[in-house]
Parts: structure tokens; sequence; C-alpha cells
């Protein structure tokens, strides 16, 4: 069902990457290698341009300087000639269906079902007839432990279910790569481990993301690489272990124990 | 009540013409208001700024004003006069259009970004995304306040007396004229008129229900 891993060839290659939204410069240069069936973490305080990064990833902001590329081809932007010109809007859908996002305020469409709502890219996009895109996403709603809502509507799930479904329409499409935005965020502390459940189980299969997220002890867990972001910057990369367990960088140190504090103020 | 039953076929009679110009009116503003509500969201800026200009101006003006300026216009700028239904139509169709794209636009521009990120995370094309994900939102959004309008259209209607045609008001006035006896007739033309409106905010009340599922 998923890709093979092929570990020698990045998917996502970003190389100087740089965004400004007018004069606030967010991106500065970043550079980040994701190898297929790789997950990688950004973890880094707000405004570190970590959301950002990711929703250039699919084109979701268009970036102004470097390059992003998935699978090879350039994002935002088409080369021709030595020219280069921002992507089309039907240009960035197609790249757009190659990718898949997750969002902290889960964005389900409310007038449709779960099943529904996973079933709409697989239909519009894809061009599936209604009964295949019906059994590929009954088929992704169970194995996100939904078997039994298939015809509810957003308003009728917890947070965690919503979530969930958020996933299943996401992954449906079978993106080359998922990308996952602060996805429990939102949820009640005891709603998130049946969400992370569900990522840990795509990362088993092999699903390459990238994964904005608060939850240290998660990223530990199923990173193959932490990248810890401050001020539009990669400041430290590498294997989980190294960068959370023996953080040696002084605004990493300082990132850390602030969440730690907070944790232990909060429980 | 001998009055009032004097009165009912010239009532009926009015109130057929009031609710054939009123469904035609609501007919042509819904299409175009539609249109133009989804241009003032996504069109460039100066189509934008044009809808903009329209509303703006027409809600300006009042219907009476309106209505007879079309009827004095329209024989200056053809060099010939059309039929006065057809500038009374027209009239209220110009001005209840302004209405209708305020709806319209309010309603889509009310939905959430998100949404449309989400279309777009899909890889969904712009049209897909207003088809299917923003229209069928927004319309729940549009209905209580276009049923609403759709009342201000047949009381509206009543207006269309100006140029002379003998809808429900001027049959009511005219009959009352004839018989010195105003009261009765004045309770029989309201109960239609109220009639009329009763019947649409229910079915919408019911419309409304079929789509109670959508809460955010």
């Amino acid at each position: 069902m998923m890709a093979a891993t092929d570990n020698s060839a990045a998917i996502v290659r970003i190389r100087g990457l740089g965004k400004a939204f007018g004069s606030n410069r967010v991106l500065n240069g970043v550079d980040l290698d994701v190898a297929r069936g790789e997950v990688v973490t950004i973890i880094g305080p707000s405004g570190s341009g970590k959301t950002t990064l990711l929703r250039c990833v699919n084109a979701l902001e268009i970036y102004d300087e470097g390059s992003i590329t998935l699978d090879g081809v350039e994002v935002g932007y088409l080369e021709a000639a030595g020219r280069r010109r921002r992507r089309k809007e039907r240009e960035l859908s197609a790249i757009r269906a190659e990718t898949g996002m997750v969002f902290q305020m889960f964005f389900l469409f409310p007038h449709l079902t779960a099943a529904e709502n996973v079933m709409l890219g697989l239909r519009k996009v894809r061009g599936k007839d209604k009964a295949s895109a019906r059994a590929i996403a009954e088929r992704w709603l169970t194995r996100v432990g939904l078997a039994d809502k298939f015809d509810s509507y957003p308003a009728q799930l917890s947070g965690g279910q919503q979530q969930r479904v958020g996933i299943a329409r996401a992954v449906a499409m079978e993106p080359k790569v998922l990308l996952l935005d602060e996805i429990t965020s939102a949820l009640d502390p005891e709603l998130v481990g049946e969400v992370l459940g569900v990522v840990r189980q795509l990362a088993d299969d092999g699903m390459t993301m990238i994964v904005v997220t608060h939850e240290m002890a998660f990223a530990r867990e199923v990173s193959d690489l932490v990248v810890f972001m401050d001020g539009g910057r990669i400041i430290v990369e590498g294997r989980p272990d190294e960068v959370l367990e023996k953080p040696s960088h002084e605004r990493l140190k300082t990132f850390l124990s602030r969440l730690d504090s907070n944790r232990k103020r909060a429980s | 009540m001998e009055v009032a039953l004097y009165s009912l076929p010239f009532l009926l009679k009015g109130a057929v013409v009031t609710l054939w110009v009123s469904a035609i009116v609501a007919s042509c503003s819904l299409l175009l208001g539609v249109l133009l509500g989804t241009l003032a969201c996504y069109a460039p800026a100066p189509i934008r700024w044009a809808i903009t200009l329209y509303c703006d101006t027409v809600r300006g003006i009042p219907v009476p004003v309106l209505i007879l300026t079309v009827y004095y216009a329209v024989p200056l700028l053809l060099g010939f006069p059309i039929n006065n239904y057809a500038d009374a139509i027209l009239a209220l169709t110009v001005f209840t259009t302004a209405q209708v794209t305020e709806i319209a636009r309010g309603a889509i521009q009310s939905i959430h970004f998100g949404q449309i990120e989400a279309g777009k995370a899909i890889g969904l094309g712009f049209w897909p995304r207003v088809l299917y994900v923003v229209f069928p939102q927004a319309i729940r959004r549009f209905l209580p306040p276009w049923v609403n309008n759709l009342t201000d259209v047949v009381k509206g209607s009543a207006l269309i007396s100006l140029v002379g045609i003998v809808e429900l008001m001027l049959q009511i006035k005219q009959v009352a004229g004839r018989i010195y006896v105003p009261m009765p007739v004045y309770i029989a033309g309201t109960i239609i008129y109220f009639l009329i409106n009763y019947s649409l905010s229910s079915a919408s009340r019911k419309l409304e229900g079929r789509f109670a599922h959508i809460r955010e």
C-alpha cells in the first residue's frame, strides 16, 4: 500500500528557503532533506517559522527565495528557459494533491459526513467513481478506528475523532508526504493519545511525514530526525536522542526547559 | 362580511399580479445576485469595486424613486416606451439584486478560510473548492436573510401601482374607493399579504431544517 522505503532518495528537498510577510522575515535560509519513509519533527518557539515552513511544502504559502522540490518537482515556481515564474493555481492544485496536510483546527467539511470528507478529494481530484471512493474511505476510516462513524457529521464527533477523520482525508489521497501541523494542540488532553496512536501507526507503515508538534515525548518516539527552529532558521538538527535528551545549544536548552516547566505548572 | 365577499374577486385578481411580478423579480434577482455576490468575492478588484458601487448606489435610492426613474428614463434611452410591467419589474429587480448580492457576498465570505485551505490541501482547484466546499456551507447562511428579502419583494411590489399596475395594493384602494367602506377591504387585503408572506417564511423554516446538520 505505502511506498517501499528507499532511504537513499530525498522526497522533499529544501534549499535556502526564504519567506517574508511584509517586512517580517519568517524564513531565513532553511535547508532540509526528508528521505522517503522518514519522519521529521520540527520543534521551536512560536514565531520561529515552523508552520510557515510546513505550509510552503504544500504551497499554501509561496516562498520568496530558495527552492523546495517534491519528488524532484519544484513546488512554488516553474523554471523554464532560465526564467522562474510563480506557479498558476491549476499547477499548484496538482502539486497539493501529492501532499497531505492535517490541520491544528481539523477543518473538516461540516456539510459532509466522515466518509464524504474522505471521498471528496478521491472523487473530484483523483476522478474515482463513487463506489471505489467509498470503499477507500471506509478502509481508511476503519484503520483510524472509526468504522462505526462513516455516516456521522463532524459536529457529531469528538475532537479526537474529527482529527482522525482529518488524517484519513489526507492519507486516502496517498500523498508523497504527510504534513502534520500541531494536530493535537486543539485537543483535550485525554484525546491526544488516540490521535498520536494513528500517527505512530502511519510512521510504522513507512509514511513520509513532516510533523510540527509540542509533544516532545511523541517527537522522541516517532522521529528519525528532529529539527529545532528559531528566528526562521534551523538551529539544531539531529537524531531525537541527541537533540532532545542531550541538548548542547543554548537556545534549544532554554526552549526545552521552558516547555518542561510549563508542563509541570500545568499538572 | 358582505363587503369582503364582494371585494374578494378583485383582491385575488390583484394578488395574482403581485405574486407573478414578485416571482419574476425574485427569480431574476436570485440569479443575478448570486452571480454578482460570487464575483464580489472572487473577481479582480475593478469588478469588485464596480459591484460595491452598484450596491451602495442602488441601496441609497428609495424604491419609488427608482421605479419612476426607470419608468421615465427607459423611453428616453430607447427612444420608445416599453410596457409598464417591464419597467416595474426592471426597477424592482435592479433594487433586489443589490440586496441579494450583499446577502450572497456575506454568506460566502463568512465561510472560514480554513475550509478553503482544507480544500486546497487535498488538491481541489478553484471551482471545485467553490462548488463543493464553500457554496454548500454558504447556502445555510444565505437562506434566512434571503427569505426575509423575498417577503420584502412581495411587500415592495405594492409600489409598482405608481406606474399604474393594478396589483393587490391598487385593487384594495380602488375597491375601497368604489364602495366607500374601506376598513373591511383593507383588512381582507392585509390578510392576503400576510398569508403570502407567512407561507414563505414557514417554507423557509422547513428548508433551513434540511441544512441543520451543518454546524461548525
